[in-house]
């Protein structure tokens, strides 16, 4: 029998993947832009599969919103991206170091 | 409700999107011969708004059954918002035209940006609170990476864009627990299952919503991206940055902790005073080796969130106005340092961004360093400039709950964070003049400084009356 | 039965392929593992019956952001075997991030039973009889207006965004002028010339 747990559980470790994923390809921001593409997938399973359990529907437009924004992250993601890369000649993240934090 | 009396109430917002429209409409047929135009009506678009926002259809209330909030809370941080957002629309076509003539696109975007930190300060539900959210990050990116053929702008965005996606994705994880675990979005909902005891599920969508809002405020241990952004961000967009949506997402913050986990307030408190203290240390601390003026004003805008968070830790309403009297001081503040910084520009009007370069100001342009030493006292907090009183408001607030040690504390990494200031103060002073910067050019920002610089001054202590109501009335709509 | 086994195939094929997605050479693989994880996640949202989410998921992920990230790929001449140094190096504290993550939340999973739910607080229970698409169309359009409109404010701006930011006026291309095409007629264009034979061409 399939419960809500499986669904979080799912979820749970696509959010971890996701963020781990950001950590390890601190070079490549390509990779980086999908990890955050992964997390916010966890996101909507966590809203679907909660919204189906409560039998609400709130969860279900949530995660519609949030489709919605990712599809926006994704394109000015991209966009700053490509200015970076026409700029410097790479995408490489460590190379971000002429500013030092 | 019907929707027309709730779109009424959602007057700002709407007189905000439907000029932005326009205006877009007018950049694209005109192209950038008309940025002049379009900055001015942006500004007088933001004015129309933030009178509508200040008197409020029917005399406010709750719009989309619960979703949006038109209270005194919002009206006040509304007003905050679109004062600086307006004032960075105004600076910016001055600091743009060395390169290229500004395009139309920078005050639109400010707009758009101010309809998302519109809906996030009126968000009644997280679903709000998230699209606003994104509206503003999403217009913000774009600005912090404006200036697309400087390099040190596109890796500003880039960092911005990235970090903040990641927070993002925190803040909705714990939106999703949230809602799972109380049934609902509606903030009032959320304190109604909240009052009935904290599960471990709600904890954590408590803790991941907490994170994912401080980074929003940059407070420690979510600040790691503001010297950087701030630095690489173009000048005017940095004012922007450091200003309104950080009062937007104070305010936001703010809201959330009161009114929808306002029942589990002793968990949250703990995480604030945490980031509180952080924040005002580690903005001292780190700040002293800086030798870029905008990378400073970063760590002071971390030291300055950390400070107006003590008003947050007390919970009560009079501290909740002490942080909004906080952020309508450093508003100010900060606004009237950047456009200091702003006037940092050499013989040959490029901008020029060094501490030492300001050595000596005091001889070369007596009035600037005048002002900008008035600025750096304030944000110091020293008396008597205006800086000082929303610090006293905010340790005044914590003593009130019985919070003695911690206001201690805070009283004593104060004095810590004071010692960069002066160090400025000294070198605009003492230090042998720097070569001088290029004479002003511009009365509107001559005007702006001279503005802010009467606020923060002892004078300002004469608008304390009608700034401690309207914040008070701010914090009572909560409560 | 069959949805159990279902839900175990989709969700080991979301987690493995999110797992390559963030670990492949290739980024170029990475985006398909991608997409294969999208599809997958779909699937499991059509088994708790949100067939419209796992729909859009398709559509708008597969459809149209999976092929944005390939364009990009393709688009960016980039040294990728270079790119991949240094991976070792952060992989320690990755492991480590990931494994503190997941048992939080796992914890906070297993707390679900624990969590006291008033499911009367409920403000747009799922209506019998109708369906999925046009339950949640219903809500968007009335109680969501509101947010539904700043989404489109969310849209506008992401696509100002990359305007903004991506476009430039190229000097020296040659586009097409539609209205100068269509202005143009037979008359300007064709001549008709009685050629005499051997007399050389008048141009």
């Amino acid at each position: 029998m399939i419960g809500l747990q499986h669904y979080l559980f799912v979820s749970a470790v696509l959010f971890a993947l996701g963020v781990f994923g950001i950590f390890l390809n601190r070079k490549n921001v390509i990779i980086i832009l999908m990890a955050i593409e992964l997390i916010l997938l966890s996101v909507n399973i966590n809203f679907v599969a909660f919204s189906a359990y409560l039998g609400d529907l709130v969860g279900q437009v949530f995660a519609m919103f949030v489709l919605t924004v990712a599809a926006g992250e994704a394109a000015i993601g991209l966009a700053i991206l490509v200015i970076y890369f026409r700029g410097r000649g790479t995408i490489a993240v460590d190379d971000i170091n002429r500013m030092k934090g | 409700m019907s929707n027309t009396a709730s779109l009424l109430l959602t007057l700002p917002e709407l007189i905000l999107s439907v000029g932005s429209l326009a205006l877009l409409m007018v950049a694209a047929f005109v192209g950038d011969s008309a940025t002049r135009a379009v900055t001015w009506a942006s500004a007088a678009l933001l004015g129309v708004a933030a009178l509508a926002a200040l008197f409020p259809a029917n005399g406010g209330g709750l719009a989309f059954d619960g979703l949006y909030h038109a209270d005194a809370f919002s009206a006040f941080a509304k007003l905050l918002i679109y004062i600086a957002a307006a004032v960075s629309v105004v600076v910016a076509p001055r600091f743009f035209e060395r390169a290229a003539p500004l395009r139309a696109e920078y005050p639109i975007l400010i707009l758009l940006s101010s309809i998302g930190m519109g809906m996030m300060v009126s968000a009644g539900d997280m679903l709000t609170l998230y699209v606003g959210l994104e509206l503003q990050s999403l217009a913000a990116y774009v600005l912090a990476s404006f200036m697309r053929r400087d390099s040190r702008s596109a890796e500003a965005g880039l960092k911005y864009f990235v970090l903040g996606a990641l927070a993002s994705g925190i803040l909705l994880y714990g939106i999703s627990l949230v809602y799972g675990f109380t049934g609902t979005t509606l903030f009032s909902g959320v304190a109604r299952a909240f009052g009935d005891g904290l599960s471990t599920g709600e904890l954590f969508g408590l803790v991941f919503v907490m994170a994912g809002l401080a980074f929003k405020i940059s407070a420690v241990p979510f600040h790691m991206w503001t010297p950087d952004v701030y630095e690489g961000a173009p000048t005017p967009v940095t004012a922007f940055f450091a200003s309104a949506p950080k009062v937007a997402a104070m305010a936001l913050l703010v809201r959330v902790a009161v009114e929808a986990m306002g029942p589990a307030s002793s968990a949250w408190q703990q995480i604030v005073i945490f980031s509180a203290l952080a924040s005002t240390i580690l903005g001292g601390v780190a700040a002293i080796g800086q030798t870029n003026i905008k990378r400073l004003l970063a760590y002071s805008s971390i030291n300055n969130v950390g400070f107006a968070l003590f008003g947050l830790v007390a919970g009560t309403a009079e501290g909740v106005a002490a942080v909004m009297t906080y952020m309508a001081v450093y508003v100010a503040m900060t606004l009237g340092s950047f456009l200091c910084v702003l006037q940092m520009r050499n013989a040959a009007g490029e901008p020029i961004e060094t501490i030492e370069s300001l050595s000596g100001l005091s001889r070369t342009r007596p009035a600037l360093a005048a002002a900008f030493a008035m600025f750096m006292f304030s944000l110091a907090g020293i008396p008597p400039l205006f800086g000082f009183w929303p610090k006293f408001l905010v340790f005044d607030a914590v003593v009130g709950v019985g919070l003695w040690p911690l206001a201690m504390v805070g009283i004593a990494t104060s004095v810590i964070g004071a010692f960069y200031y002066l160090k400025i103060v000294k070198t605009m002073y003492f230090d042998e003049p720097a070569p001088a910067y290029a004479p002003v050019t511009s009365y509107t920002e001559g005007t702006l400084i001279a503005v802010s610089a009467l606020f923060v001054s002892p004078l300002g202590y004469l608008a304390i009356p009608a700034l401690g109501a309207a914040s008070l009335a701010a914090a009572r709509s909560l409560f | 039965m069959i949805q159990t086994i279902a839900f175990y195939l989709f969700a080991t094929l979301v987690i493995a392929s999110a797992a390559l997605t963030i670990v492949a050479r290739n980024p170029v693989h990475s985006v398909l593992w991608l997409i294969l994880s999208f599809f997958n996640a779909a699937g499991l949202m059509v088994l708790v019956g949100a067939e419209f989410i796992a729909m859009l998921l398709v559509i708008v992920y597969v459809g149209a952001v999976a092929v944005l990230f390939l364009f990009v790929v393709m688009m960016l001449d980039i040294d990728f075997a270079e790119l991949r140094a240094g991976y070792a190096q952060y992989l320690p504290f990755g492991v480590l991030l990931v494994l503190v993550l997941s048992a939080e939340m796992i914890f906070a999973v297993s707390a679900w039973s624990a969590g006291g739910i008033a499911l009367s607080a409920s403000v747009a229970p799922v209506p019998e009889g109708v369906p999925n698409i046009e339950a949640l169309g219903t809500l968007i359009y009335t109680r969501y207006l509101f947010i539904f409109e700043g989404a489109g404010l969310v849209l506008l701006v992401a696509m100002i965004g990359a305007i903004v930011l991506t476009h430039r006026t190229r000097s020296g291309t040659r586009p097409q002028n539609v209205s100068q095409q269509v202005k143009r007629r037979p008359q300007d264009a064709v001549r008709k010339i009685d050629q005499p034979v051997g007399q050389g061409m008048d141009l």
